[in-house]
């Protein structure tokens, strides 16, 4: 039935209206908000609808990598009914409505170079926000020519020449040290590992970071990394690789969620009895589904559900998490995922830098986002940092949480530090990137 | 390392079977309608697609749903055969660029009905045999299934072709279509029939392996790349030549997969190609003639 119904709005999203999706929904929201209002509470409220502030989606919604990028556009969905039902954004005194126009890149750069083009120059948008990695550099060269801001989850995108490319919420792959270091101090006994990627932008940092991550934490690769490429279709050949060195833990890496499914089930086939530790886990129940509990106690990954209790701590800035997954999961059953709340918690900082700025300029919103040098991150107060990694301090890093799965379900175990993190292993850090050829001055 | 060995040939026999599968219906429709099918891949995304909908999606048994796949992806390829390959018989170029627009209505219907994520298909069965009673080994009955299909689906496909009347008429339709009408034999009835099978053959394979693998609505990309490798290196129009170039394929790239890195055996893989068509240019088993 849940299925059914994910299927019938997926068709809606795919095949009918996508790119109009959300339009019609803030325009629908703001119409009905602009009628209430009126009826209630004359035209001050009805004012509000009279301005709208255009944001551009320009992720992947179709092919390997949509699980990276639909989800969060429907996160965006629920955002925008929420932010627009309340009145909108309060920007310079006046009221905004907040429309997402969105555009498939499809993960190609060729389509996120027509995308970003079209979002600028057609619907004028004032921020786009994106996946990043190979779809990035198109964009970047356009936004460098317009003074577009542009947001990532991947700050790996970030370089020196990147002024105006921002990585707000998401501070891949360099949480990823969280968990290791997690793991090290829980599992003590766990004493080597493998680890496997996708040969691609993605990938490749990601085992840089592990990389440094495992050697921070004492723990020993008994094999290179292995690459995959992304055509691959049959996982059994790479799990028996991983295997054969009979390693503490196996490590997935930063790998899709189409690769994590059917490399677990590999590894459950092949009767792994070790850790597993994974940057994601989108969809661990249809893993689970395909393993057992059994086998998943004890995952390591790095995103939650938002109904954990752990995200009504103090500092958490997100509005309403539990509602927020509630409201989501209701809407599109079991397509929560990693990405689900991140484009709506970087719209809460872009929302906050319009207010405090005055305006939605994307220069003055950037100017007024990273003012002081400090920012509030979906975890909690963080600071704009990477010069030393990225070239540039354009990645706001914090706390992030480290996940694992008990009794079938992902549990926030710990809040950590990356910046602590970063200050006590740095040198380890920059060594694997160097060797990995992925820091700032070796990508430029 | 005998256990490591031992897995590595088992992943390797159930690769080869599954792309045998998939590179043999490829090879029959060229042989026989003279097309490059680009929409193969599809095909066998659509077998997978009958296995979502009927036994993940409304719970049918799942060899029913197989054999239901293996018959409806039949059925698609007889009406291509009809409304896009007939038509454009004299014209392979033609023939090439609907069948790359076939590919992506394909594409598009499915992600339309289906969604663009991979699906959750619950495995059939969670049986896995220990071969040789080496604990480090292991067969789960899931890619046994495969290995079986296709042992006993291009077994018959083999005598089908040399034991009877049709199959004659489709061989003899590969070696000289003129020569195979002015016998008497219906083109138009061959080109069904090997449109029926290949389709069919690439349906079954991907209903079977839908459990096994990402399914998703471009699914076919990867296989198809990889069936024309398998095709070219053992000589294009070959049945045998596929189903022996789909074997040192497999074995190859899951060896350097296995021993190296699944970069370099893409690599690796390319290199055969190249290898084999520098040494012999009509590759393993292939004639100078289309068939």
């Amino acid at each position: 039935m849940s299925k059914s119904k994910s299927r019938s709005i997926s068709k809606v999203l795919d095949g009918v209206s996508r790119r109009g999706f959300l339009r019609g929904t803030a325009a629908g929201v703001a119409g009905a908000a602009g009628v209430a209002a009126a009826g209630v509470s004359g035209s001050g409220r009805a004012l509000a609808a009279d301005k709208t502030v255009k944001i551009g989606f320009l992720a992947p919604l179709t092919g390997e990598v949509a699980a990276w990028g639909l989800p969060g556009l429907y996160g965006c969905e629920i955002w925008a009914e929420w932010v627009n039902g309340s009145g909108g954004i309060q920007v310079g005194g006046e009221s905004y409505q907040v429309e997402f126009v969105s555009y498939d890149n499809e993960y190609a750069p060729d389509k996120a170079r027509t995308g970003a083009q079209k979002l600028i120059h057609e619907d004028e948008v004032k921020f786009i926000m994106m996946l990043g990695g190979d779809t990035m550099p198109p964009v970047v060269e356009i936004s460098n020519r317009t003074g577009m801001l542009v947001s990532t989850l991947l700050p790996s995108d970030l370089t020196p020449d990147t002024p105006n490319l921002i990585a707000p919420c998401e501070v891949h792959p360099i949480y990823n040290v969280t968990g290791v270091e997690w793991l090290a101090e829980a599992k003590p006994d766990l004493k080597t590992a493998v680890i496997c990627a996708q040969d691609d932008a993605l990938g490749r940092p990601s085992v840089a970071t592990y990389l440094a991550a495992f050697e921070a934490a004492g723990i020993e690769l008994v094999d290179e990394p292995l690459f995959f490429d992304i055509s691959t279709t049959d996982f059994a050949p790479v799990m028996t690789s991983l295997m054969a060195k009979n390693p503490d833990i196996i490590c997935l890496d930063t790998c899709y969620a189409d690769f994590v499914h059917p490399l677990t089930e590999q590894a459950f086939q092949q009767g792994f009895k070790g850790q597993m530790i994974s940057c994601t886990a989108d969809f661990y129940d249809q893993m689970i589904a395909k393993t057992s509990a059994e086998f998943l106690e004890g995952f390591v990954f790095q995103f939650p559900d938002f109904d954990d209790p752990a995200l009504n701590e103090s500092f958490v800035n997100f509005q309403k998490p539990n509602a927020f997954f509630s409201e989501y999961a209701k809407r599109w059953p079991g397509e929560w995922g990693a990405v689900s709340w991140e484009y709506a918690s970087i719209m809460d900082l872009w929302r906050a830098g319009a207010e405090a700025a005055g305006s939605v300029e994307p220069q003055e919103v950037l100017t007024a986002m990273k003012a002081g040098g400090t920012g509030l991150h979906a975890f909690g107060e963080a600071k704009w940092w990477g010069q030393e990694l990225f070239g540039i301090d354009n990645a706001l890093v914090g706390n992030w949480p480290v996940v694992v799965i008990e009794n079938g379900k992902a549990v926030i175990k710990e809040y950590r530090s990356i910046p602590d993190w970063w200050s006590k292993h740095k040198d380890i850090m920059i060594k694997h990137f160097e060797a990995m050829g992925e820091m700032f001055y070796q990508r430029t | 390392m005998i256990d490591l060995l031992l897995q590595t040939c088992i992943n390797a026999i159930y690769a080869a079977s599954f792309m045998a599968l998939i590179a043999v219906g490829l090879v029959l429709i060229f042989g026989v309608m003279g097309i490059i099918n680009f929409a193969h891949g599809e095909l066998y995304m659509l077998g997978a697609y009958v296995v979502v909908f009927l036994y993940a999606d409304n719970r049918l048994p799942f060899f029913l749903a197989v054999a239901l796949g293996l018959i409806f992806v039949g059925l698609v390829g007889i009406a291509m055969e009809r409304t896009l390959f007939r038509p454009m018989r004299d014209n392979p170029l033609g023939g090439l660029i609907v069948s790359i627009g076939f590919l992506l209505i394909l594409q598009s219907a499915v992600v339309m009905g289906f969604g663009v994520r991979m699906e959750h298909i619950p495995p059939p069965t969670q049986v896995i045999f220990h071969p040789f009673g080496l604990e480090g080994v292991v067969l789960p009955l899931q890619r046994l299934y495969v290995i079986a299909a296709a042992v006993l689906l291009l077994g018959a496909l083999g005598i089908f072709l040399r034991k009877s009347r049709l199959g004659w008429a489709l061989r003899a339709t590969a070696q000289d279509p003129e020569a195979a009408a002015l016998q008497g034999i219906s083109i138009n009835q061959t080109a069904r029939i090997a449109m029926c099978i290949g389709a069919g053959l690439a349906g079954v394979a991907g209903a079977l392996t839908a459990p096994l693998v990402r399914t998703y609505p471009y699914m076919g990309h990867s296989v198809i790349v990889t069936a024309f490798i398998i095709i070219i290196v053992g000589g294009i129009g070959s049945l045998e030549g596929a189903v022996i170039a789909a074997v040192v394929y497999a074995f190859v790239h899951t060896f350097v997969t296995t021993f190296a890195d699944g970069v370099i055996a893409d690599i690796v893989g390319l290199l055969l190609m190249l290898a084999v068509l520098v040494v012999r240019p009509t590759g393993l088993r292939g004639t100078r003639d289309r068939a």
